[in-house]
């Protein structure tokens, strides 16, 4: 089998998805590392990192800072790059901004944009906003080519198309021509006022209003208004970043836990990003609990018995010592169990995907010794 | 705080870290509520139910279902509940079509994302304050199993949030009922349920604090997939050096004390930490996580108090 760095080779935008907590940033991270070593310039975006991993690999504020990781640090793991690793934090309501800033005609009209209450509100609070900033992040650090890989951690999205999709979701939202044609006499009047509620056009928006006040119709008049004109340009750039993931420059590694609903999670995950003509690049099952009987040796009570004796250790305790080896060793041998038959079923559902499995570390990954050592089993046995 | 303290409130809102076990202690609370007499529902507000399958039923959807003698459960959608507020609200079902069924109102929902948290709140409020059969409540008690943290806050905060933008009309008027439940120590609970691992520790943390800070009455902290430690350090030297022969003990050993020993490090940090009784589930090895495995973790939660 092809280590994954093989597989990767050429790519210079890596997406590492799946859902929550399966450990996409660490993954990310190991990945960045892997390619610094192998002579790139490599960036990790990552989206909400476990705290001592952001301290240890020195990032300290979000910020949409770009770091690099100290030489010093590497030393430290024993471990000398021949590119540099450098990491970032997204900061939502950064980049949105920035993003807007980017694309309004005039500074006035961005100014009024992030002065609006209502997006304040809905940028950083709507479904999906994460993921599409992500994404344009991970498009604006690509186009710049400050680096010749971008690998790009996501968040804790349960659902693929909500990552897919998520861009063109809020376009919508942005830009709705039926609302437009509800809000219309508002938006032309520039103000909300009662005469319009009154109009026989305004039923919708008189059963609407009743329903949330109509301060908020207001403040929705308002947001609209703001941002006409600019929502071309939004689309347009949300068609490139889209035509970015998709092309040959950019792979997608999907990562689970060999629990079963994850795994179900990642093949809805594996589905949704074949519908969208996106090929996973290669699976990576996380933390999966290794078998301790493949060291061999008794695993039944009287035979643990008889080896603690010739082992001189006394069989003490309550209960006694054996018993609860055997105890644990039988716990141990069925989570692994389990494990590896939710891993053979993906990697025969998912034929053909390249499929690497990391053990359950005795440890959380913290550090760059702990991300090397996933990397470990990233090689060419595919962590078997 | 008991148990059964805990068991006849009105509202136990269940919330914490993605997969930390939120459905799982729903569950097992309902359970051993269900056990004591109570007639319970469990809503489920979450992209996916969980709580039918627990035992072995399919799933409710959005109509509310009996899963055992006094337990049910219902999935709690934002369409399904939208329609079932405005109705409410609204009262004549072709208003109500004209306002929401059109693509304007769905681009509304779209554009006040709190609008669906709104209703869905508003729907497990009704059923814990308002629902009523031959004038009695027909519930003894609700359990929300809520969205995870970020979101699961956005939803509790709802009717705060909402109340500082509209204060007119008969939504601004729920939201105060909404929230004055929500408030109410002898009515409500709101648990967390978290892991012994770094992230959901710290995560439990912030969250503990940001719910206290609104003012949500603290439950206790289920600190789930709890693993004891079994050996003394000097049995776990002596096996992991015991030779060829304990290779394998050794090893499965050497793991579970790893786990244990995160699990009384978080243990203490939380406790530290968190102003709210802290109560350890252990992890439990089952084969599938089933009707099975839910009696073990209510009967630990019955247990532990
Ligand atoms: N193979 C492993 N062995 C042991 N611990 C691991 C392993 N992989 C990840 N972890 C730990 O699991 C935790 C979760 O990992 P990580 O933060 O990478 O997940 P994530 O998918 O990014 O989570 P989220 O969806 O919340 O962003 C971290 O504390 C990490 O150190
Ligand atoms: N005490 C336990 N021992 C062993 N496994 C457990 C325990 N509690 C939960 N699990 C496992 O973790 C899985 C996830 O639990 P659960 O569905 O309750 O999490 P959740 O927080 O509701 O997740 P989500 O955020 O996806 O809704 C369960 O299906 C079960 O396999
Ligand atoms: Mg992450
Ligand atoms: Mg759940």
């Amino acid at each position: 089998m092809k280590p994954l760095l093989e597989v990767l080779r050429g790519r210079r935008v890596i997406c590492c998805v799946g859902s929550g907590g399966v450990g996409k940033t660490t993954t990310a991270a190991a990945i960045a590392l892997r390619e610094a070593m192998d002579g790139k310039r490599t960036l990790v975006l990552t989206i909400d990192p476990a705290r001592r991993l952001a301290n240890s690999l020195g990032l300290h504020e979000m910020g949409n800072e770009e770091t690099r990781i100290d030489p010093a640090m590497f030393a430290n793991a024993g471990l000398t790059p021949r590119g540099e690793m450098w990491a970032m934090m997204l900061d939502l309501k950064h980049t949105w901004d920035e993003l807007v800033r980017r694309q309004a005609r005039t500074p006035q009209q961005a100014e009024a944009i992030l002065a609006n209450k209502l997006y304040q509100t809905l940028s950083t609070a709507m479904a999906g906003s994460l993921e599409y900033m992500a994404m344009e992040k991970v498009y604006e650090v690509h186009s710049s080519r400050r680096f010749d890989v971008v690998v790009l951690d996501t968040p804790p999205t349960s659902n693929a198309l909500d990552f897919l999709h998520a861009a063109s979701r809020i376009l919508d939202v942005l830009d709705n021509n039926a609302m437009k044609l509800v809000l219309g006499p508002m938006m032309k009047a520039g103000k909300f006022g009662l005469k319009l509620l009154a109009a026989p056009s305004g039923l919708v928006l008189r059963t609407l209003a009743r329903f949330t006040g109509s301060d908020f119709l207001r403040d929705l008049t308002g947001f609209m208004m703001a941002f006409e004109g600019m929502y071309e340009g939004f689309k347009d750039r949300a068609t490139r970043v889209k035509a970015l993931l998709t092309s040959r420059d950019a792979a997608f590694v999907l990562v689970t836990s060999p629990q079963p609903l994850t795994i179900q999670e990642a093949l809805f995950f594996h589905k949704a990003l074949a519908d969208d003509g996106i090929q996973t690049a290669a699976v990576i099952v996380n933390r999966v609990q290794r078998d301790p009987r493949r060291h061999g040796g008794p695993d039944n009570l009287p035979a643990l018995r008889e080896a603690l004796q010739l082992a001189q250790i006394k069989d003490a305790g309550a209960p006694p010592l054996s018993d609860r080896l055997c105890q644990t060793l039988t716990d141990q041998a069925a989570l692994a169990d389990l494990d590896r038959r939710e891993v053979e079923r993906l990697r025969t559902t998912l034929h053909g995907v390249p499929l690497f499995s990391v053990p359950r570390l005795r440890k959380d990954v913290h550090d760059l010794a702990g991300l090397w050592q996933i990397d470990g089993y990233l090689g060419e046995n595919g962590g078997d | 705080m008991s148990e059964s303290a805990l068991l006849s409130r009105r509202l136990v809102v269940v919330t914490g870290k993605g997969g930390t076990g939120k459905s799982t202690v729903s569950a097992a609370l309902a359970l051993a509520a269900a056990r004591r007499g109570k007639k319970v529902l469990v809503c489920e507000v979450v992209a996916r139910e969980r709580v039918a399958d627990f035992f072995g039923k399919p799933p409710s959807g959005t109509r509310i279902r009996e899963l055992l003698p006094n337990l049910y459960s219902v999935h709690v959608r934002p369409r399904e509940a939208m329609r079932e507020y405005a109705l409410m609200t609204i009262k004549f079902e072709t208003l109500y079509k004209i306002a929401f069924e059109n693509p304007a109102a769905r681009y509304f929902l779209a554009a006040a994302p709190s609008l669906a948290e709104i209703v869905m709140l508003g729907k497990v409020w009704w059923h814990a304050a308002h629902d009523t059969e031959r004038g009695r409540l027909r519930w003894d008690l609700v359990i929300l199993d809520a969205p995870a943290t970020g979101h699961g806050l956005t939803f509790l905060t709802v009717p705060e949030v909402f109340l500082r933008l509209v204060n007119e009309g008969p939504l601004a008027r729920d939201m105060h009922g909404m929230q004055s439940l929500l408030a109410d120590p002898k009515q409500c609970s709101v648990c967390v349920v978290t892991l012994p691992e770094e992230m959901p520790a710290n995560e439990a943390i912030e969250l503990d604090a940001a719910l206290r800070q609104h003012g949500f009455p603290p439950g206790p902290l289920f600190l789930n997939a709890y693993f004891a430690s079994r050996f003394t350090p000097q049995e776990l030297a002596q096996v992991t050096r015991g030779g060829p022969l304990l290779l394998a003990a050794g090893e499965a050993a050497d793991n579970h004390e790893s786990r244990a020993a995160l699990s009384a490090h978080y243990e203490g940090v939380l406790r530290n930490a968190v102003q709210r009784p802290i109560l350890p589930v252990p992890f439990f090895f089952e084969r599938s996580f089933g009707a099975q495995a839910i009696d073990k973790v209510a009967h630990a939660i019955e247990s532990a108090l």
